[in-house]
């Protein structure tokens, strides 16, 4: 393409794909970042204990957050939490998706749809089934202890065990599809060429395989990060009441506490901290492919 | 470089049988090439001499190993794909390098074995450039680069110049041979294009519904093809239908009678005859088989000219002379004279 002027076709094209992201940037405007830049001014308020919020302009929200071992405890663990789901769901994920991608089964649309189901279960009504699942008096334990192998209920619900499989479970779908739509993309021949030459399937995954779904990676587990950083029907459910993570926490504030400035700092802080960690790991991963 | 020897290869997915106990034997150097129609089974014998499919039955030997049962990575065939295959988040050099490094290479000596292949491809001084950034023909050069660096035990190329121009293939077929000759690679390269084939081959393999039909030299399947199959198939034959009375005697299946060589069994057969052994005219004279023919079609082609005759109503059959100045070519419904020796019609049952 020449840097001169662009063909007046060339340019009418260009101002009518302008045209036509309008709606939706109008839309993300709206009903995004109207809301975030609202709450970002509620959290600089005071909140007054029966007065509900006091206008105001400090942060002693954002202060009373990282000052108290509690809060901070509930952002460690939330973190923690969602970054063990996302590599726990890129390990058990690529081997799937590989499989789905390489294929040629005539049920590879049957095995693809497999994936996706569990995502027409809503959260809430999963979680619930693993309670009944896991619970002290649940089918696992009952049969555990039904064929002797255990004399007390295995301590599955309300662990953060319990929490790390519901996660998992809901988060693997998205990350598999991912992988497998940029799996998809890369010829089988690149990866024959590299055995040819000597790479074992180690030496290949390192070399080729990894390097060219690296996009894929990167938007399965930013995706996947992301929703665990803001799990709530999981935590809640599986977690029980004592397991505090960020997404029910904010909940709790505005809902329960009616506390909207302090729960409005936390909600920063959560958006806060899943940008900076998903950025960070964006440039640790392409660093190490230079 | 090294033999190669392939025994009693077979591959059958199923009930289909798509390489069907195959031998050949491949000296230390040669370039051969195997041929055939498309679905015949010639990717399949080169990509289970590669590793990449295990066969059903039967035995590969490089140099002195068995690699049957051998891993791609540890046979040590350079393979080259006919949609080249490189790595395209890998520049030209590193393309190059990728198999020496995989061979444990010391870094030292890597960079100027890439310099090497690359210069003997021509390409030196695109070491950086990303396969995207070059044209079919270059990154055909790369992806043999990329196998010659690591100096392989064969060759093995697919079809390498089918995504090229009808030029740019011209140039890139001479290449292949004077590298694969000055390196003294053993060599195996997949094609359906007749000429190429012709050109660039030391020895064919003419193969059909994964079957070897023949083996030999150009000279070899031209003038003693083996069998029907493969005098339609290297260069162009006509084909009679009939059958051979006594020794030495054929009667097409018009009622023509002829006289062929004398070792044919008597029994259905097809005589074949390559048209440029069909004299036209007056140099038909005198020869054992002699017939008056109409023209039905004649076409020009420059030094030669093509013609189709009818003897009669079911024999047709196809004539090349060479053009001569003042030569016209015949009109149709025209009658002709046409002749032949009677070693010049190859004899080959039929229903065998
Ligand atoms: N995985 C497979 N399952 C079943 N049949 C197969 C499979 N792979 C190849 N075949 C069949 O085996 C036969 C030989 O295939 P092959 O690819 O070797 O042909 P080819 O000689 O290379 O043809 P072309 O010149 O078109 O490339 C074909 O009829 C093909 O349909
Ligand atoms: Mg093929």
């Amino acid at each position: 393409m020449s840097t001169a002027a662009p063909e007046a076709v060339a340019g009418a094209r260009t101002n009518l794909a302008g045209l036509l992201v309008v709606p939706a940037t109008l839309f993300v405007a709206f009903m995004l970042i109207g809301p975030l830049a609202i709450l970002f001014r509620y959290s600089l308020n005071k909140f007054v204990p029966g007065q509900f919020m006091v206008d105001a302009l400090v942060i002693e929200n954002y202060v009373k957050f990282f000052t108290d071992a509690y809060y901070l405890n509930v952002l460690a663990r939330t973190v923690r939490v969602a970054v063990l789901c996302t590599l726990a769901c890129l390990i058990l994920g690529f081997p799937l998706a590989y499989v789905l991608a390489r294929t040629q089964s005539r049920f590879k649309n049957l095995l693809v749809i497999a994936v996706v189901l569990p995502l027409f279960v809503g959260n809430a009504v999963r979680a619930a089934g693993w309670m009944t699942a896991f619970g002290s008096r649940g089918a696992l334990n009952a049969s555990l202890m039904g064929m002797g192998l255990i004399d007390q209920p295995l301590e599955i619900m309300y662990t953060e065990v319990a929490v790390l499989i519901g996660i998992i479970a809901v988060n693997l779908p998205f990350m598999v599809l991912s992988l497998q739509s940029v799996i998809e993309g890369i010829p089988r021949n690149v990866e024959e060429a590299a055995f040819s030459l000597g790479a074992n399937p180690a030496a290949m995954f390192r070399r080729v395989l990894w390097p060219l779904a690296l996009p894929g990676i990167l938007a399965g587990t930013i995706l996947t990060f992301i929703l665990a950083m803001n799990a709530y029907a999981t935590p809640v459910l599986l977690g029980g009441p004592k397991f505090q993570m960020m997404g029910p926490l904010v909940y709790g504030q505005f809902a329960q506490q009616n506390n909207w400035p302090f729960g409005g700092a936390i909600s920063f802080i959560l958006m806060t901290a899943t940008i900076l960690l998903t950025v960070a790991a964006h440039f640790i991963v392409q660093r190490r492919n230079r | 470089m090294a033999r190669l020897s392939i025994s009693h290869l077979k591959k059958s997915y199923g009930d289909f049988i798509a390489v069907d106990d195959v031998d050949i034997a491949i000296a230390d150097g040669e370039f051969l090439v195997l041929l055939g129609p498309s679905g015949c089974g010639k990717t399949t014998t080169l990509r289970m001499i590669a590793g990449f499919i295990p066969p059903t039955a039967g035995s590969i030997t490089i140099g002195e190993r068995d690699v049957t049962a051998l891993p791609p990575w540890k046979r040590h065939c350079g393979l080259v794909f006919q949609s080249y295959a490189l790595f395209p988040h890998m520049t030209v050099a590193q393309n190059v390098a990728f198999g020496l490094e995989m061979h444990k290479v010391p870094q030292a000596e890597r960079g100027p074995r890439v310099a090497e292949a690359l210069r003997l491809v021509r390409l030196t001084g695109f070491d950086d450039r990303y396969p995207r950034q070059l044209s079919g023909g270059q990154q055909q050069r790369v992806a043999l680069a990329r196998a010659l660096a690591m100096q392989p035990q064969v060759l093995l190329l697919d079809e390498p110049l089918s995504n090229l121009d009808a030029k740019l293939r011209l140039e890139v077929r001479v290449e292949i041979r004077e590298l694969q000759r000055k390196l003294g690679l053993t060599t195996i390269m997949v094609t359906h294009d007749q000429e190429e084939a012709l050109t660039m081959a030391d020895r064919l393999v003419v193969m059909e519904k994964g079957q070897v039909r023949q083996v030999g030299t150009q000279r070899e399947l031209y003038e003693k093809p083996a069998d029907r199959f493969v005098a339609g198939f290297i260069g162009r034959s006509a084909f009679l239908d009939g059958e051979v009375t006594a020794p030495g005697r054929f009667r097409t299946a018009g009622g023509l009678d002829m006289v062929c060589a004398a070792a044919a069994k008597p029994g259905p057969a097809t005589l074949a005859l390559r048209p440029e052994r069909i004299a036209v005219g007056g140099e038909a004279d005198g020869l054992p088989n002699r017939f008056t023919a109409k023209v039905e079609h004649a076409s020009y082609l420059g030094a030669l000219l093509d013609i189709q005759v009818a003897l009669d109503e079911h024999d047709r059959m196809l004539l090349q002379i060479p053009n001569r100045p003042g030569l016209t070519e015949p009109q149709p419904d025209e009658s002709i004279t046409i002749g032949w020796a009677e070693d010049a019609g190859l004899v080959y049952p039929r229903g065998a």
